[in-house]
């Protein structure tokens, strides 16, 4: 039996991947970021926060899990893609292989989700030990596989229209360095002013954050994982749409 | 065999290729030659599915480049002009890769060969960003070959080689020729279009201006080329047709003169007035 079409893509990035980690810097890399995070907010000013139910650092990981694993799944596919198909133009040589533009897709996201699985694997791993309230439940797992697709899904649609690799940073300082701030990462969306919450609910983090901090299905759950489900869909077929009519 | 007809590509004002049409027979090479600009990358890429063109038509083997591309991705090889092989992988690994993307059966047994076929077994566990732009580039062929592709697609194969590698580049160009392989190579190396090529397509500003073998084109415009200096320092080229006319040609200067035969590069300056660059 002969594997599937997306596999040489997907092989192609865990090579490059398994080559990243055998280098301290990158390892070092996804994890600087939420360990910042960590200590400043979770460590020092957290310590003066007052929860209804649970402890500040039980609160923030799956917060920090669902932001770290957003910015490993896309902006790795993005960067990744964007080089690729700018500067070393191997990407052409998946548009000039008899696979179908969804295998491209599916190996691409599937590589970010991994990427993306690996830096929250790095914090939940941390959270064991250092919140006491914090536990993995099947809902932070749905969730976080969900963020992880999705936000893949958006690296490959950026990473296919950015025009240069300075886009790529543009769109992270727009789009994504907001949402992991506003998105209840760090506190509850309760807390931002009623004229912002609107904008807030348009952003798939925040329902990535909901469900991920769920103990239990609720209305509030379902309806964000539903959100997210659509999400996932629309840049997963905006992904595919776009390599498909892929013209140089 | 490739056909196309009034192909036209445009990127804004520029028309990179412009109401092509052009005919390339099964089992023969077939050089495009030009200058800089001339539009010759941008027809490989739309021959080999990587552009879309605006109008025209494009067939390849026989399948609709536009409405059958994944059939058209099945038969072809192509070595590009920029070197896209991953820097990151090894040279077996960059070969497994795309082997398994191009689904070939005995992708253990095609990329033991196609690395022996470029010297490069030896080194098949080595990182390519170790290897030397030569090797990259003998990579880009062998790769381009694992498929075993009905039609080759070369753009610039030998373009910053040295004189040794060329030669080697030169050999499996003639091995697969002989295999039956249809061959579609652009340079700008006159030699290399006069030595390899069937036959030859000059192009310009996106449009091809002429066609033919490069002993036919050479005779359109003279065999022979009769060199001076003038007296400004400039040089001075007239065309002949016989060796007669050209040696008449050279009593008659008042000057020393240097009669060579001419070449594909003397057709492009006659139909186009500029030299390939």
């Amino acid at each position: 039996m002969s594997a599937p079409a997306f596999y040489p893509i997907f092989l192609r990035e865990m090579l490059l991947f398994k080559r990243k980690l055998i280098r301290i810097g990158y390892l070092f890399s996804a994890m600087v970021v939420p360990v910042i995070y960590l200590i400043t907010f979770g460590l020092g000013l957290g310590r003066s926060v007052q929860m209804n139910d649970t402890d500040y650092l039980s609160y923030l990981i799956p917060g920090l899990v669902a932001m770290s694993s957003m910015t490993n799944s896309y902006t790795w596919v993005a960067s990744a893609l964007n080089l690729n198909r700018l500067y070393f133009k191997s990407f052409q040589i998946l548009i000039q292989a008899p696979v179908p533009a969804s295998a491209v897709m599916v190996g691409e996201v599937l590589a970010g989700m991994v990427k993306g699985l690996f830096a929250a694997g790095l914090i939940i791993t941390v959270g064991f030990f250092s919140a006491p309230h914090f536990s993995l439940t099947p809902l932070l797992g749905i969730a976080l596989l969900l963020n992880c697709f999705l936000f893949a899904s958006l690296g490959v649609v950026t990473g296919m229209i950015t025009k240069t690799h300075e886009d790529t940073a543009t769109y992270n300082n727009f789009f994504i360095l907001p949402m992991a701030f506003f998105s209840g990462t760090f506190f509850p969306i309760e807390k931002i002013p009623d004229i912002f919450r609107p904008f807030v609910w348009i952003l798939p983090l925040t329902h990535s954050n909901i469900v991920m901090r769920s103990q239990s299905l609720n209305w509030e759950s379902v309806a964000s994982l539903v959100i997210l489900v659509g999400y996932a869909m629309l840049f997963f077929i905006t992904g595919e749409r776009l390599i498909r009519n892929y013209s140089e | 065999m490739i056909r196309i007809r009034g192909l036209t590509k445009q990127y804004g004002q520029i028309k990179a290729v412009n109401n092509l049409s052009l005919t390339v027979e099964g089992g023969t090479v077939f050089g495009l030659l030009g200058p800089n600009g001339a539009g010759k990358t941008t027809l490989i890429k739309l021959m080999t599915t990587l552009s879309k063109p605006d109008s025209g038509e494009l067939f390849v083997d026989e399948h609709d480049v536009i409405k059958s591309p994944l059939a058209v991705k099945k038969i072809i090889g192509v070595a590009p002009q920029e070197n896209n092989l991953d820097r990151e992988l090894t040279a077996y690994e960059n070969f497994l890769i795309y082997a398994m993307l191009h689904r070939v059966s005995n992708h253990q047994e095609k990329i033991s060969s196609c690395l022996h076929l470029v010297d490069l077994w030896e080194r098949r566990e080595e990182l390519v960003s170790k290897f030397s732009g030569g090797m990259q580039r003998r990579l880009l062929i062998a790769r381009a070959l694992l498929t075993d592709p009905k039609i080759l697609f070369l753009d610039e194969p030998s373009i910053g080689l040295d004189p040794q590698i060329r030669r080697q580049v030169a050999d499996i160009i003639r091995r697969t020729r002989i295999d039956g392989r249809t061959v579609v190579i652009t340079t700008h190396y006159i030699e290399e279009a006069e030595s390899l090529c069937d036959r030859v397509g000059i192009m310009a500003k996106g449009t091809l201006i002429a066609t033919g073998t490069p002993e036919k084109l050479k005779a359109t415009v003279g065999q022979y080329i009769v060199e001076s200096v003038s007296a400004e320092g400039k040089l001075l080229q007239s065309i002949c047709r016989t060796r007669e006319e050209a040696n008449l040609a050279a009593r008659n200067a008042n000057c020393q003169v240097v009669i060579r035969k001419s070449n594909l590069e003397d057709v492009f300056i006659k139909l186009t007035g500029e030299r390939i660059e």
